[in-house]
């Protein structure tokens, strides 16, 4: 059992324990869909959703899965959810569902899911699982917006769609392919490891 | 109860909660996913037959569907056909659309591909590539201007464009294009392409 106050146990995700800078966990998504800040910021959404309903299940029937077949529950318990958020997508934003394409369907290993429910969830009460899913979501959505808006500003020279760069600015391509993402996630990385550095030696 | 047994309960419920959740959940937005996808060709079909009124669907297979654009007194002005084939990564979904002849294209669309951002991917752009689709003389098949050309103007009425880098995707879509003119031709000669068939809107 933890022993934070519910308030820690929500911001310990935002930047102690968050899922991108500090975990490393979920990076799949990260690179792959944050070439723009709509399909980041939906992509954030859909495992925030996926997130906090598997914590909720998975800790509301812990004492009723006999550890040996818990990971796969918690998969089929997951998928489920996941289905349910690309459905939606599908029906509701079909252009943010078809640029995400299959990485929807990969939330399901999005290692920050199944992380929670295996570190968090199956030991805590469900207050705390919920609490700990909602911190952990808005630390991943928070890295996927830091992380697509750099890239859709210098790789296509607009935020959230809209132009925010002038004329003269001649879009850095490179930014919106793989390779943007791995530079930009690896400065970003080495921008949380030296804060953190910072902060520790102060204290 | 023995834990086997209990493994075997607790997969098994879970199983079958999940599976009759999902099933309410595909159902409940089923006609939704189908009405959107419905949109989307009819929107392409009047991007591909300017001039398109009304549209009816001529002739349906897996990766080809031939579809009538009408004006406003239900002559057939041109088909919109809506093909897919395998590009660079992934399939690529297009249509083209043909004057009612099936001699000259219209226009092309690419509705769906998962080609490289960038390089294949500019397979989606009109300046880039989809202009040089237009007015083409599609009574034979059309072939690829290798090394690219700049403007519409360097390239004979049957040749369509390459994109620099990017050759194996413009191939892609110029065989997509090629395979299913022929095959429209054939059903036409067959007489399979009636104008009898159901209605899209």
């Amino acid at each position: 059992m933890s022993t934070k106050t519910i308030g820690q146990e929500f911001i310990k995700g935002l930047w102690d324990e968050n899922p991108v800078f500090r975990q490393l966990l979920g990076l799949c998504p990260t690179l792959a869909v944050t070439n723009a800040v709509i399909n980041g910021f939906a992509m954030g959404m859909a495992t925030t959703f996926v997130l906090i309903f598997s914590s909720l299940v998975v800790s509301s029937i812990k004492k009723l899965i006999p550890s040996q077949v818990r990971i796969a529950s918690y998969i089929v318990i997951i998928a489920s959810f996941v289905t349910v958020a690309d459905r939606f997508l599908a029906a509701f934003f079909p252009p943010i569902s078809k640029s995400l394409g299959p990485y929807v369907p990969l939330i399901v290993v999005n290692c920050i899911i199944l992380g929670r429910q295996e570190a968090f969830s199956s030991k805590n009460t469900v207050g705390r699982s919920v609490t700990d899913a909602l911190g952990m979501s808005a630390g991943f959505v928070l890295a996927m917006l830091v992380l697509s808006a750099i890239r859709e500003i210098l790789g296509a020279g607009t935020f959230f769609g809209y132009q925010v760069m002038g004329p003269w600015f001649k879009p850095w391509i490179i930014m919106i392919l793989p390779p943007g993402a791995f530079i930009t996630l690896g400065i970003l990385l080495a921008i949380a490891l030296q804060i953190e550095r910072r902060t520790k030696s102060r204290k | 109860m023995k834990l086997s047994v209990r493994m075997v309960v607790v997969l098994t419920s879970i199983g079958l909660l999940s599976g009759s959740f999902l099933a309410t959940v595909g159902h409940l937005t089923k006609e939704r996913i189908a009405l959107n996808k419905q949109r989307e060709i009819e929107a392409a079909i009047i991007q591909v037959v300017p001039g398109t009124v009304s549209s009816q669907r001529l002739y349906e297979e897996r990766d080809l569907s031939v579809y009538g654009g009408k004006d406003n007194e239900g002559n057939i002005i041109g088909f919109a056909i809506h093909a897919s084939g395998i590009g660079f990564q992934d399939k690529i979904s297009l249509m083209l659309g043909t004057n009612s002849s099936l001699e000259r294209t219209n226009r092309l669309a690419i509705l769906d591909q998962k080609e490289t951002p960038g390089l294949g991917a500019k397979i989606t752009d009109y300046e880039f590539f989809l202009t040089y689709w237009e007015n083409r003389d599609c009574s034979v098949p059309l072939t690829l201007h290798k090394p690219a050309a700049s403007s519409p103007e360097e390239l004979s009425p049957t040749e369509v464009n390459t994109i620099t880098g990017a050759t194996i995707s413009s191939e892609a879509v110029l065989s997509i294009v090629n395979g299913s003119l022929e095959q429209v031709r054939k059903l036409i000669q067959e007489g399979k392409l009636s104008s009898e068939a159901q209605d899209v809107n």
